[in-house]
């Protein structure tokens, strides 16, 4: 059957070809200087990807691979898997409590953050002057991480703003940052606060795409308002917390800066999460490799993380 | 196409070659002069001295030697302590490190394993073995070489508030570690929600360098080591150093220290009655307390016994010649004439004389390593407070340089920190400190 079509085909063809063969070599040659234009407009791209992007990736897994003291490119040693060996080995601190206080940092500030952001974002909706209430909740982020810590890390201190308010009720003080059962949680909630701003500024936006006739449709059967917000807002509002919810893991995930300023860490190792100990183990003791291959380790996790939210958030629109 | 016309594109086009090639010979090129036979060698000297006393105190030296000799001349570069060790890494690993490297002591060990530090030539070895105290050459070595000429050297001694002793009716600094807590105990106060009025005794929690300063100070004092002699285990788990930690834990539980408040802004508010610290803390203490740097004392680090025998902790810099750099010669010249030429001192007694460094470093409030010179400077400066940290040169302990002492020092940092706030106990904080400690030092070599 093909065998006895084919040249019909061919023969139609043909004759095609033949007949349009200038023109089609003029669009050919069009096409190609189009390509060529275009890969020239992307090369600018590419080649930022490829400096910014591609090389150091690559770097970072020979180096995760490799003992390197950061000083000399001559004297990168290849160990194979020893350091992501050791990463998990028995007495090392990057599994317990290194990697916990990181998955726990960014769990904590994801759902401060998120409940934050929704009550917030749904109270502005129905408020005169949104603009403003929004530039107010958006002043945290513009505002740097070193002055957001240091602030807090004030209000924190025995005689700071917190603990003033807790002696005026009468009760004692607490060593929010001392403590190694409070530090982790007071950081928490500083990350949190300082993340509402931007989660605030999505919501608002997702709020405003709800049609108002789900709204109206509601009013008339007589549903109250918590209802209305369970069954319409929330349900809608689910692409913009998928946004709000893998950003903000992911940014917290990787943050350390807030940590730095705050508690450097401790006290021990209370508040240390993977992205201080990367920093600390390539620039202040020269270990680029256990360095490289804890960051490979907590790309995977971001990596795992992110699919799981992803897939979580897709069976529910499924259900709905 | 016009003759203009080309002449301008001929123009454009150079300069979009030109453009690139500038940038690459003025932001990439290292400064080792213009290579023209007769034009002077510049060396490139790459310090912490970014601002303030310490930046201008070494410019007089450099400008002098400048300004006074042709063929050598040197650029001073600088940024913060904190970016310093960073820095290093990142313009060696490049190929454009400086010439001359101002590194703190404890990285030697790290510095000198990757072969960023030139060993001192010997006749410039056996000039800082001869004229510096034997923690500053210690400090300046590793394995028994000596790399570079130390230039600061801060000792360990114990700072008291005077009058907060004095209301406590206590007559004078303690002296041995019984008497250290006992003082702590009895000028500690507190109001009735738990807030620390006065400390006893400050234990800080500021960084790596106060932290296990103040730790290894108490340790030397009770005869211990942090690490052992060959450098590739700790020494911690011993009974001085049991002591230390013992000391540390009951002055927490017992309310004499509150390791969360910040014991530099404290002392200075006379929140605190005693602390263990350096000695570049008094002219940070004169400038900021004005009148009340009267109350101010500083005393030997007490001991665990009154007739012990006196050590503390010292650490320190040093200046050291780059293994990459293109004139050690050069490079070591300059600083023999920094480090070891003596100059007239203004204000000193008639005839008094000091290197410029120790000059500079004496009018930035800081100490070197020889004690010679301190001797002359600090005869025209009328602070008592200096003299402890003085007479410390004489019998203090390096901070250990083993490859390695860096990250050694953050876990016992984060030992000590997990003992004050009840994580471990003292057992289990030895323990650890050493477990932690060996495994990265034996894995650093």
């Amino acid at each position: 059957m093909v065998n006895a079509l084919t040249p019909t085909t061919t023969e139609r063809a043909a004759p095609s070809t033949r007949s349009s063969s200038p023109a089609v070599d003029g669009r050919a040659r069009s096409r190609r200087r189009q390509a060529v234009v275009a890969y020239l407009f992307l090369a600018p791209t590419l080649l930022f990807f490829a400096v910014f992007l591609i090389l150091p990736l690559g770097f970072a897994l020979l180096l995760s691979m490799s003992r390197w003291a950061g000083f000399d490119l001559g004297g990168i040693q290849p160990v194979g898997t020893d350091n992501f060996a050791g990463l998990f080995a028995d007495g090392s601190t990057f599994l317990a409590p290194i990697l916990t206080n990181t998955l726990l940092f960014a769990l904590g500030t994801v759902v401060l953050a998120l409940a934050g952001s929704v009550v917030v974002a749904t109270c502005i909706d129905n408020l005169r002057f949104q603009g403003l209430w929004r530039t107010l909740y958006f002043l945290p982020i513009v505002t740097t991480v070193v002055a957001v810590g240091n602030v807090w890390k004030y209000m924190y201190e025995p005689g700071g703003l917190v603990n003033g308010v807790l002696n005026a009720l009468g009760l004692g003080s607490m060593a929010f940052l001392q403590d190694p059962d409070t530090a982790l949680p007071s950081v928490v909630v500083v990350q949190a606060w300082a993340s509402v701003g931007s989660a605030v500024l999505i919501l608002t936006a997702g709020l405003k795409s709800i049609p108002e006739s789900y709204y109206e449709a509601a009013a008339l059967d007589g549903a109250g308002p918590l209802t209305v917000f369970w069954k319409i807002t929330l349900p809608l509002l689910r692409p913009s917390l998928l946004l709000v919810c893998i950003t903000q893991f992911i940014s917290g995930l990787q943050s350390f800066a807030l940590i730095t300023v705050m508690t450097k860490g401790g006290p021990g190792d209370a508040t240390n999460v993977a992205a201080l100990e990367m920093y600390r183990q390539a620039f202040s003791y020269g270990r680029w490799g256990p360095a490289s291959a804890a960051a490979f380790v907590l790309f995977v996790v971001v990596l795992v993380v992110t699919l799981a939210q992803l897939w979580i958030f897709r069976r529910k629109e499924e259900d709905a | 196409m016009t003759p203009a016309r080309r002449t301008s594109r001929l123009s454009r086009r150079h300069f979009a070659l030109a453009l690139p090639s500038a940038l690459l010979a003025s932001g990439c090129a290292s400064h080792q002069g213009t290579g023209r036979p007769g034009d002077p060698i510049v060396l490139t000297l790459l310090s912490h001295y970014a601002s303030g006393v310490l930046k201008e105190a070494l410019q007089g030296p450099v400008d002098e030697w400048n300004a006074s000799h042709d063929r050598v001349k040197v650029q001073t570069k600088a940024v913060e302590f904190t970016d310093l060790l960073t820095t290093f890494m990142v313009r060696q690993a490049a190929g454009q490190g400086a010439d001359i490297l101002h590194p703190y002591c404890l990285w030697n060990g790290q510095l000198v394993q990757a072969g960023v530090l030139r060993p001192a030539p010997r006749e410039h070895a056996e000039e800082i073995t001869r004229g510096y105290s034997e923690a500053a050459v210690d400090a300046a070595s590793v394995g028994g070489q000596v790399y570079g000429y130390p230039t600061e050297v801060q000792t360990y001694a114990l700072y008291y508030n005077k009058r907060l002793l004095r209301e406590a009716g206590i007559g004078g600094p303690p002296r041995t570690w019984r008497e250290l807590e006992e003082t702590a105990y009895r000028t500690a106060r507190r109001d009735r929600y738990g807030n620390t009025l006065v400390q006893g005794f400050g234990l800080s929690t500021v960084d790596d360098s106060t932290t296990v300063g103040q730790t290894l100070a108490l340790l030397n004092a009770a005869g211990g080591r942090f690490v052992s002699e060959d450098g590739r285990s700790t020494a911690i788990d011993s009974p001085a150093g049991r002591a230390v930690f013992d000391l540390e834990h009951r002055l927490v539980v017992r309310g004499a220290s509150a390791p969360g408040v910040n014991v530099y802004k404290a002392f200075r508010s006379g929140q605190v009655a005693m602390v263990v610290s350096a000695g570049w803390w008094t002219g940070s203490l004169k400038t900021l307390m004005g009148k009340d740097y009267r109350d101010v004392g500083v005393a030997p680090l007490p001991l665990p016994e009154a007739d012990g025998k006196r050590a503390t902790l010292s650490t320190g810099f040093m200046l050291g010649v780059n293994a990459a750099g293109k004139h050690p010669r050069a490079a070591w010249e300059f600083l023999r004439w920094l480090n070891t030429e003596k100059v007239n001192v203004k204000s000193a007694k008639e005839g008094g004389k000091a290197t410029r460094m120790s000059s500079l470093q004496v009018s930035a409030g800081s100490l070197t390593g020889r004690a010679d010179d301190m001797r002359t400077l600090l005869g025209a400066y009328s602070d008592a407070n200096l003299r402890p940290f003085l007479d410390a040169l004489a019998y203090s302990v390096p901070e250990p340089n083993v490859p390695g002492a860096q990250q050694a020092k953050s876990l016992l940092r984060k030992n000590i920190e997990a003992l004050w706030t009840g994580q471990q106990s003292v057992d289990q904080a030895l323990r650890t400190t050493r477990r932690q400690v060996d495994r990265e030092v034996s894995r650093s070599w």
